[in-house]
């Protein structure tokens, strides 16, 4: 391609990027000094001052900070050991850390909350009642509706995040470093603490922060564990501010949000700074070799043990806890009462509920749309990021990625303030743009690894052969990126069918979507319905990701 | 056909500085050749080849391929790549993984959209003649790398340009196949009348394929010649000592002879193949280190008799690798293995004046 005509691609690219994820910060920024609830005024700072002289913000400030550097410090540690066994050590049944690292592909942030819930509410949850009956208890012995509940819960739901981001960089570890320590006397303890981890502290670093962007901008579990608990962090602070009241105050929501998406795009710039870093300490040299196995011996079952609890927490419980619930006519403990008194009425409730049908249908509509118009434009926008190679591509490449850092609910009242102007306001269009907004980053990332595999050379003997470049994108180009296309455009339906942070604000009558609809049967209780539809969620995301799976294994083999 | 190149120049622009890939080049590539651009990595060459073929576009300059001007800056001529009907075989053979051989090598005729009994045949003929006949419905991405390279020059071939280029095309082969692969070249082209550019940094692959040599530094081209002439009769020194190894010895020009040059130097006088050189200027004298003739037993009083002692002896197979002392000067000479010699000895050699070149500082 000409430097005119890909320079004039770049241009309209960064115009396209920009308005999607510029356009609700801005609209954030004016809003939080507006004065006025949803219409812009005259320039003030009373919203800032509102909100951060409220009595209520700082108790939320410090529940957030516990909140956030609780979970993330979980999944970090869980993260380590997990990778650690799993790359280093001679412990049986790896196949299940695989399974454990795409599991939140599947089951979706809010249904995992409510199986927890589920299991572990202090009136009526499953654990809570078999222990009170088998121990003759008079109260609940555990209630997930607390602090220490959410960080559990987030804490797990990060974990395969952080073991995607430390896993690979244990593995490609140059055991010399660890065999000279060895030699110079040091232990396998101290070893592992002096050398490994150390060589290892860019990505660890670079998960942690990961780990408290992401429960930051949690909405599913505060909401679910934290508000019944009334445990109140900045998500479900902001919730509240915008969804109750009559007079919601969209200003000081503005202004609120202002600085979970400061901290936000701080810590993800940190963390590309820090991925880089540890792109650099990758050790690994071309000669083939394999990291030397560390014989667990006594421990190696044991600490199989504590695997197999984990993934079955994570994959197992959560399924089968919503699949019993959705049968059974109201929470009871798993007894031969409970399995006769089966039926399928909340599955029948639910079919045959117009908004639970709406929301399904809203949300399928959302995936295929949404993920197909964010994939041709993740097509071009990698291209231009990889084979481009100019200030402006660079310029396209940061904008690109700066969504990766918003918060979703603020992202919504900025998107709101901007929708307001619109006559896209509280229709599924709004949604549509916030979504592909909001989860650019995930198409264009299996884009551009797709064109990085595409040497430049491959280009250019179709054109030196003389097809013109148009010829050269539809016989070599498009056909290279099938894979990398089909992956971007299912991992984006995925998330787009359980999207519920960005959907809670912009949703409104009529533009239900399937998560929404879910949080609103949490709210009102109706645990048999909420899992119904649950699992039809599920179906849906497992159904794509194995979709995705058995496309790329066919591709591969080509 | 013929390439003619004039007054080609190209710029990059990093950190603030300006590098010249290309540095006012002018060159005429004949016909039916197979024209070598050789020289260290980094010194412009395949910007050059890639100028031609039309993926690199030049800062200034023209570019003519037989009778049409594919690329001239002041008459605003740019022929795109694939208008210039050019065959090309890429250092990483480009082979596209999602194609069978068949479909690669027929991609060309199939974008000239020719008919798919005329695409059959020809393409039948050409996997005949890169000896890959029954290969045409393996994916490419089960092919050896010697066999990558075949099919890449089978695609290249196939519509029958007038002109094909090679981007180091032997450097992903290992060397044992390189070897080979470079002889199968050999034959191949001198099969077929075209021209063929060739781009490299090995000076054996230059020498032992081309008709003509261009060496190559920093955007300029320093000398073209046959290999011969590029071996034995360089002017350059950069040249003399990048085709091959030399030793390099400061001299002053002291007379005219019976067509020789003659020179003092650190050896003492010594009787060059003649060069146009001014009495009293300073010159490089070379010498390749297999034409330093060890003396058996009495020198005779021929011309150019050395004596010198042997520092260091490295048996190395074919030869001996030996280091001899003159004087302040070191010469690395090769020596039959046969010879019974040891560290320390005295010897004595002549050098042939053929083979003593007087190079440029």
């Amino acid at each position: 391609m000409d430097r005119t005509r890909s320079s004039k691609l770049t241009w309209l690219l960064i115009a396209i990027v920009g308005a999607l994820t510029v356009c609700p910060v801005v609209m954030l920024v004016l809003g939080s000094f507006s004065e006025g609830l949803t219409a812009f005024g005259v320039f003030t700072v009373d919203k800032y001052v509102e909100a951060y002289t409220d009595p209520a913000f700082f108790s939320v400030m410090v529940n957030t900070t516990i909140f956030v550097l609780g979970s993330s410090t979980l999944s970090t540690v869980l993260a380590i050991f997990l990778a650690y066994l799993n790359t280093r050590t001679d412990i049986p049944f790896k196949f299940l850390f695989k399974i454990i690292s795409i599991i939140p592909m599947m089951i979706p942030h809010l249904l995992f909350s409510v199986s927890w819930a589920l299991l572990l509410n202090p009136s009526n949850g499953l654990m809570n009642v078999a222990l009170m009956e088998t121990f003759g208890l008079d109260n609940a012995p555990l209630n997930i509706y607390s602090m220490w509940g959410m960080i559990l819960v987030e804490g797990l739901l990060d974990l395969p995040i952080a073991y995607l981001i430390i896993a690979p960089a244990m593995a490609s570890f140059d055991v010399a470093l660890e065999e000279s320590s060895r030699v110079f006397g040091a232990g396998t303890l101290r070893t592992l603490f002096r050398v490994t981890l150390p060589v290892l502290r860019p990505a660890i670093l670079a998960a942690f922060i990961l780990g408290v962007v992401r429960s930051l901008a949690s909405f599913a579990v505060p909401s679910v564990i934290g508000m019944p608990g009334r445990v109140h962090v900045l998500a479900t602070y902001l919730y509240e501010m915008i969804s109750t009241g009559f007079a919601t105050d969209y200003g000081k929501a503005a202004a609120v949000g202002m600085s979970v998406l400061a901290a936000s795009v701080t810590l993800i710039v940190v963390y590309r700074a820090l991925t880089a870093e540890s792109e650099k300490y990758v050790t690994i040299s071309s000669r083939g070799f394999r990291p030397t196995v560390i014989e667990l011996g006594k421990a190696r079952m044991p600490l199989f043990g504590v695997v197999g609890v984990l993934s079955f927490v994570l994959i197992v419980l959560p399924v089968a806890v919503l699949l019993y619930t959705s049968l059974v006519p109201y929470s009871m403990v798993p007894s031969a009462r409970a399995f006769s008194m089966m039926s399928l009425k909340h599955w029948h409730d639910v079919l045959s509920d117009p908004i639970s049908l709406l929301s399904l249908k809203n949300s399928l509509f959302l995936a295929v749309v949404g993920a197909t118009l964010g994939v041709i434009l993740s097509v071009f926008v990698a291209y231009v990021i990889v084979k481009v190679k100019s200030r402006a591509s660079g310029i396209l490449e940061s904008l690109s990625y700066l969504s990766f850092s918003f918060p979703g609910i603020v992202i919504g009242v900025g998107f709101m303030w901007f929708f307001v102007q619109t006559p896209l306001y509280a229709t599924i269009w709004a949604l549509l743009l916030g979504y592909i907004a909001t989860y650019l980053p995930y198409g264009i990332r299996p884009m551009s690894s797709a064109f990085i595999q595409i040497h430049s050379h491959l280009e250019e003997s179709s054109l030196v052969c003389g097809a013109s470049p148009l010829t050269t994108m539809r016989r070599i180009i498009v056909p290279l990126l099938i894979p990398g296309i089909v992956s971007g455009w299912i991992l984006m339906a995925s998330m787009f069918v359980r999207e519920l942070t960005l959907s809670v604000v912009l949703s409104r009558p009529g533009t239900e979507v399937l998560a929404v609809q879910i949080l609103r049967f949490a709210e009102d209780g109706l645990w048999g319905r909420l899992s119904a539809l649950g699992i039809v969620m599920i179906g849906i995301t497992t159904g794509l990701v194995v979709a995705a799976t058995l496309i790329g294994n066919r591709f591969k083999t080509v | 056909m013929e390439i003619r190149i004039r007054g080609v120049s190209k710029y990059y622009y990093s950190e603030g500085k300006t590098i010249k890939a290309l540095d006012d080049v002018n060159l005429t590539i004949p016909a039916n050749q197979i024209f070598t651009l050789l020289g260290p990595s980094g010194c412009g060459k395949t910007t050059l080849l890639r100028c031609i073929v039309g993926l690199e576009v030049p800062d200034t300059g023209e570019i003519s391929i037989g009778d049409d001007v594919v690329w001239s800056k002041d008459r605003n001529i740019s022929v795109p790549p694939e208008k210039r009907g050019l065959g090309m075989v890429f250092q990483t053979y480009a082979i596209w993984p999602h194609m069978n051989v068949f479909d690669n090598v027929a991609y060309p005729l199939q974008v000239r959209n020719v008919p798919k009994d005329v695409i059959r045949d020809s393409v039948a003929k050409t996997l005949r003649f890169v000896q890959l006949e029954g290969f045409e419905n393996r994916p490419a991405t089960k092919l050896s790398g010697g066999q990558q390279q075949r099919v890449a020059l089978a695609r290249a071939l196939v519509a029958e340009p007038k002109v094909i280029l090679f981007d180091e095309p032997l450097s992903n082969l290992d060397a044992k196949l390189r070897e080979e692969t470079r002889k199968e070249l050999r034959a191949f082209l001198g099969k077929l009348k075209i021209t063929a550019v060739y781009v490299t940094h090995d000076r054996v692959e230059a020498l032992a394929l081309s008709d003509s040599i261009a060496v190559m530094r920093a955007g300029q081209i320093i000398e073209i010649g046959t290999p011969k002439k590029i071996y034995f009769d360089a002017d350059h020194r950069f040249v003399a000592d990048f085709i091959g190894r030399a030793n390099l010895v400061k001299a002053t020009v002291r007379a005219e002879e019976g067509g020789f040059t003659i020179v003092d130097s650190g050896l003492g006088r010594i009787v060059c193949q003649h060069r146009d050189v001014a009495i009293g200027s300073e010159a490089t004298l070379c010498i390749r280190p297999e034409f330093i003739r060890i003396v058996r037993g009495e020198g005779q009083a021929a011309s150019n008799l050395v004596n010198g002692r042997i520092e260091t002896l490295v048996f190395v197979g074919e030869a001996y690798e030996a280091e001899i002392r003159v004087g302040d000067e070191q010469l690395l000479a090769k020596i039959d293995p046969d010879a019974k010699l040891h560290e320390g000895d005295a010897v004595s050699f002549t050098l042939d004046p053929a083979h003593c070149l007087l190079v440029a500082i």
